[in-house]
């Protein structure tokens, strides 16, 4: 009698989708620092409009994230001629989301790694040292020698490795770690993006690079956090600034770990999708499907100046940080 | 005479050096616990390393209004606890908070969220500290929690005077029945009685165990139910005596009104809990306030106040304000659980409610049990004793399916 929990409950429909994407956003405006102060909210402003600019919760300044969105430029086609990167893999506890921190394991402290890009044919010298606590390698997606894998020669805490073979084909890539196990290396951050570009250049524009990635903080198997680059919200907070007049081409990953898939969908207008960027063969849409490690590279021409969303069409990724806005101006 | 005082004196030293060795442990003790915690951590080092806190938040209390949803939450750990993100069904949300994000051991803090939840649909709250640990608590549908109005505390009333007294009153009409039964029958009555309130007390602890385990361990959950079931046990035990201490030296075993007072007393104490646990219920969204729920505890509890009117059917005439004042103090305690379960939940006091329950409803059957076993033709052996208890587990259980 005395109670309650005998009484029938209904059950969770776990895994239901998100009723309606837009709905938590509304107010977004209103969640400010770290102290906060209670106040009645009502019913603040519905939509994603209130999800933008400085009052969004994202972690980092507006340029943290320079280095990993503007890739370096390409250069001309020179066969033979040597790129070196140097890579350092370190444990660095980063911010995921605004006030959650996150034991990464990263290549040069930022999860994902640093761009690394090379001209078909140049010979590609990646110097890598673990400084880490655990063994690493790293694993090049392209072609190359077995013994350049990545996959055999782990290289162990304080040990060296370098990795040595002509960049091909051109297309858009990517690195990781390729020690066991795999899902634990690559979700803890070791990561990036590896862009190869063709003999003959591609046409000018303003290059952007984004990595999907999530992070798993409570070990349950299951992501807490999407985004592109680290951060979740970090693109709402601040918007990419692009110019309409000329193209905007995208290097994109994905490098989520857990969930099977991962999208792009951009608002407002459509792109040119190069999946694997190693052809010129191409699909006009708004909305990309990518497998853990696949990747292509988009080509937007803006119609239109103003605000535009891009985010996965997982509402729930969306939600949960992967959610970013171009601010367009002529 | 001098000798004597100088005996005395001895002995006043003697008594004065003994409390002074008593500090001595003290004493020490002070001393080997500041030294540890200056220089413990070396050796326990020895021992290996402490696993990080599990940085979880404890969800007291979820509540949803037009627009909003507010989340209690609690630090459950030693350690402090920052909140970073909340979620709502996986999606990050904006939300404030009544003072700092960090929470001390114990501190509490109300999460506001504002949010167009979706009447009487699943629900989940997630909250995710500094660590990137979310804790996140399910609502089976969301109900908009009813706030602290005029109607709802009348409300609360006479639900809890509809479960509490009435049922207990209306026991008590039995009262002339039992006064025309024969002896072994009135044993039997009496037995019943015991039967009830034995079904009541493991209940009750069986309630405050449940809710104890999930506590958070700094709140001590077991202990808290030994020291409510001793704390009341030992209070009734105490009042027993003074209820029945007039009657010179066979006074020791309770009859007539001061055993129907006491055994008021234990029912009271449960319907408080019980009362506690409706309003809690039904503040929470987790019980339809359904007239069939409120119909199953008036049954169940019409046997409670037969519990009552047995003990009274021997002896002197019960006037009419001291039976309505029995049915009060049994009943009664319903109304003022429901006000307190619908509008201040505690599961620490729940526990403890529950623990008390048990106390008192097992010191009225120790009470209960003298009293048969000294009144009944063929004492507690007889058939009619033995058939009475196990008819009264028996109703309390069959009446409780209807709940």
């Amino acid at each position: 009698m005395s109670n309650s929990r005998g009484v029938t409950r209904r059950q969770l429909i776990v895994g239901a989708a998100p009723v309606v994407a837009s709905v938590p956003f509304a107010g977004m405006a209103l969640a400010g620092g770290r102290e906060r102060e209670a106040t009645h909210l009502g019913h603040a402003a519905t939509g994603h409009a209130a999800m933008i600019g400085p009052e969004v919760p994202a972690p980092g300044g507006p340029h943290d994230l320079d280095p990993l969105t503007y890739p370096p430029p390409a250069l001309p086609h020179q066969p033979g001629r040597v790129r070196d990167y140097e890579l350092v893999a370190r444990d660095v506890d980063i911010e995921v989301a605004s006030g959650v921190t996150y034991p990464a394991w990263t290549y040069n402290g930022t999860v994902p790694g640093p761009v690394i890009r090379a001209t078909e044919d140049d010979l590609l010298r990646v110097g890598f040292m673990n400084g880490g606590s655990h063994p690493h390698t790293i694993h090049f997606h392209g072609i190359h020698p077995a013994n350049m894998d990545g996959v055999f020669e782990v290289v162990e805490p304080g040990g060296r490795f370098t990795y040595e073979f002509p960049a091909r084909p051109y297309g858009m890539h990517l690195y990781h770690c390729h020690a066991t196990p795999l899902k634990k290396h690559i979700h803890k951050g070791l990561y990036g993006a590896f862009i190869i570009d063709p003999p003959e250049p591609r046409p000018p524009a303003q290059e952007l690079v984004m990595v999907m990635n999530g992070f798993d903080t409570d070990g349950d198997g299951e992501n807490n956090f999407y985004a592109v680059n680290g951060p979740a919200f970090y693109y709402a907070r601040y918007p990419i600034r692009v110019r309409r007049s000329q193209t905007v081409r995208i290097y994109l990953a994905n490098l989520t770990e857990f969930d099977l898939i991962n999208s792009f969908h951009l608002h407002g207008d459509f792109f040119r999708y190069y999946r694997t960027g190693s052809t010129d063969q191409f699909e006009y849409t708004d909305t990309v499907m990518l497998c853990q490690g696949e990747r292509g590279i988009l080509e937007i021409d803006f119609a239109n100046t103003g605000r535009f969303m891009f985010h996965a069409h997982q509402s729930e990724f969306a939600e949960l940080g992967w959610m970013g806005f171009f601010e367009v101006t002529d | 005479m001098e000798a004597r005082s100088v005996a005395e004196g001895k002995e006043r030293r003697d008594s004065a050096r003994w409390r002074l060795f008593a500090l001595v442990p003290v004493v020490l003790l002070v001393a080997v616990v500041s030294l540890f915690s200056a220089r413990g951590g070396s050796v326990l080092e020895l021992v290996g390393e402490s696993p990080p806190p599990a940085d979880e938040v404890d969800v007291r209390r979820v509540e949803f209004s037009p627009g909003e949803i507010r989340i209690r939450v609690t630090n459950p750990q030693r350690e402090d606890l920052t909140i970073a993100t909340v979620t709502v069904d996986d999606a990050i949300v904006p939300y404030t908070l009544d003072g700092s994000a960090t929470l001390g051991r114990l501190g509490s803090t109300t999460i506001v969220v504002p949010y167009d939840w979706v009447e009487e649909e699943p629900i989940a709250v997630g909250v995710t500290t500094s660590t990137g640990i979310q804790t996140t608590e399910e609502i089976a549908a969301a109900v908009e929690t009813p706030g602290p109005s005029v109607d709802g505390f009348l409300g609360y009333a006479v639900i809890g005077a509809l479960v509490g007294i009435v049922p207990v009153a209306l026991g008590l009409l039995w009262l002339p029945s039992l006064r025309g039964a024969r002896p072994e029958w009135l044993a039997a009555f009496m037995a019943l009685t015991g039967g009830l309130l034995t079904f009541l007390a493991v209940e009750a602890l069986a309630e405050a165990l449940e809710l104890q385990a999930a506590l958070p361990g700094a709140l001590g959950g077991t202990g808290l139910v030994v020291l409510g079931v001793a704390a009341s046990y030992l209070a009734l035990a105490f009042l027993a005596g003074r209820l029945g201490g007039g009657g010179g030296t066979r006074g020791r075993t309770l009859g007539g009104f001061g055993l129907a007072t006491l055994v008021a007393i234990g029912i009271g104490v449960h319907n408080l809990g019980e009362g506690l646990a409706v309003g809690t219920s039904f503040a929470l969204g987790e019980l339809t306030l359904g007239t069939f729920l409120v119909v199953g505890f008036m049954i169940h509890n019409v046997t409670e106040g037969l519990g009552i009117a047995a003990p009274l059917a021997e002896g002197r005439r019960a006037t009419l304000g001291r039976l309505a004042a029995l049915a009060l103090v049994a009943g009664a305690p319903t109304i003022a659980g429901a006000w307190l379960g619908g509008y201040v939940t505690s599961d620490v006091l729940a526990v403890l409610f529950f623990a008390v329950a048990a106390g008192a409803a097992l010191q009225v059957v120790v009470e209960v049990g003298r009293y048969v076993s000294r009144r009944a033709p063929g004492g507690l052996g007889s058939g009619y004793v033995v058939g009475g208890f196990l008819a009264g587990l028996a109703v309390m259980y069959a009446t409780g399916l209807l709940v």
